[in-house]
């Protein structure tokens, strides 16, 4: 299917297989593997990127729902938001930025225990979260 | 419906995506009813005035990242025994919208739920909206789930002496015994001795049948004290 859209705000046009996923889309033909995949099914957050400004799952979308959305990715997003040395592995850190973006762009002061909450859409399996909750309630401040 | 693409559970020869059809999106107030559109998303649902049970049950519906594409329509079709709103339908007694190209038919919830990840939605049929009547008042929605936004381990909830019990068994089950004793005045303790009775419990990886019906018959009671 003809499929059009817009990435990290360039815009993209190509022919797609139906069945291709928003995540595969990305990652295997745009080369954009900073999204990156761990459950493939909606589970651990991993691949997580912003669709019309609204936090989804990249591998439950399929690129052709995508037809005519702005998709932001990690790669669009500061580096700062959260950084590195608030995860040891890294694999999680993609979908935990992206997340964040999304909770922050609302502007609202969540607490600790309400951010912990929303956040719990991402799996981390090193770090225990303490530092990336740290990393996000700074943002707020 | 992705995953059991990927896990090859379903293999459609034909998949039509329902998302640009604006007529299936947002609500309808008619009187004390609410019609919900079935490709409302549950966060536009989120951002609107609601009964109080569907505004407190919404928040464990999947994370937030998942509402922001899940839509009610789909969570009733899908029919997963742990999902939020086949429990809402059975407990509210909600009635279902179907279409097809020879008609309209309403069904309800108690009809149209039939077993696990199974509805009453015949091939050439779509699921329109769903309409709640009578939904307000006071309730109590209770779920244990590993993680917030995660499929319940156990459900329960109640709403005008009405009491359902989901993430237990095939479906959401109505507990009409426990409901009866409601109206006899039964007290909490023999409420939940029926209650864990009552529950048709299944055991899986997550929970033992056991287990569920425990913590279940405790929700039940926790559930009618917070609607009291």
């Amino acid at each position: 299917m003809r499929l059009e859209l817009t990435i990290n705000g360039i815009p993209w046009r190509g022919e797609v297989e139906p069945r291709l996923t928003l995540a595969d889309l990305l990652r295997d033909r745009l080369r954009l593997t900073g999204t990156h995949l761990g459950c493939e099914h909606g589970v651990c957050g991993a691949c997580t990127v912003l669709l019309d400004g609204e936090a989804a799952r990249s591998c439950l979308t399929l690129a052709v729902q995508a037809e005519g959305a702005a998709v932001i990715t990690v790669e669009a997003l500061p580096s700062g938001l959260i950084p590195e040395s608030a995860f040891q592995c890294g694999f999680c850190r993609a979908g935990f930025v992206v997340s964040a973006a999304a909770l922050l762009s609302d502007g609202r002061r969540r607490s600790r225990q309400e951010l912990a909450g929303e956040l719990a859409g991402n799996i981390c399996r090193c770090t225990g979260y303490e530092p990336i909750l740290e990393a996000v309630l700074r943002c707020q401040a | 419906m992705i995953p059991l693409l990927a896990m090859r559970l379903a293999q459609p020869a034909m998949i039509v995506d329902l998302g640009r059809l604006p007529e299936l999106r947002g609500i309808r107030r008619e009187g004390s009813e609410l019609a919900i559109g079935a490709m409302t998303t549950q966060s536009q649902l989120q951002r609107l005035s609601l009964p109080g049970i569907v505004a407190a049950a919404l928040p464990h519906v999947g994370h937030f990242q998942i509402r922001s594409r899940g839509t009610v329509g789909g969570s009733l079709a899908h029919m997963d025994p742990a999902a939020e709103w086949p429990a809402l339908a059975v407990l509210l007694d909600a009635e279902l919208e179907l279409a097809a190209a020879s008609g309209r038919r309403l069904l309800r919830a108690a009809d149209f739920a039939l077993g696990p990840m199974t509805s009453a939605i015949e091939p050439n049929e779509l699921l329109v909206s769903i309409r709640l009547s009578g939904a307000d008042g006071p309730f109590g929605f209770l779920e244990v789930e590993r993680r917030p936004g995660d499929f319940a381990l156990v459900g329960a909830a109640c709403h005008r002496g009405r009491l359902v019990a989901f993430a237990t068994g095939a479906t959401a089950q109505r507990l009409p015994r426990c409901e009866a004793l409601l109206r006899e005045g039964g007290s909490p303790g023999e409420l939940q001795a029926l209650a864990e009775t009552e529950i048709e419990a299944t055991g899986d990886v997550h929970a033992s049948a056991g287990y569920r019906r425990r913590v279940g018959a405790a929700l039940v009671q926790r559930a009618v004290e917070a609607a009291a």
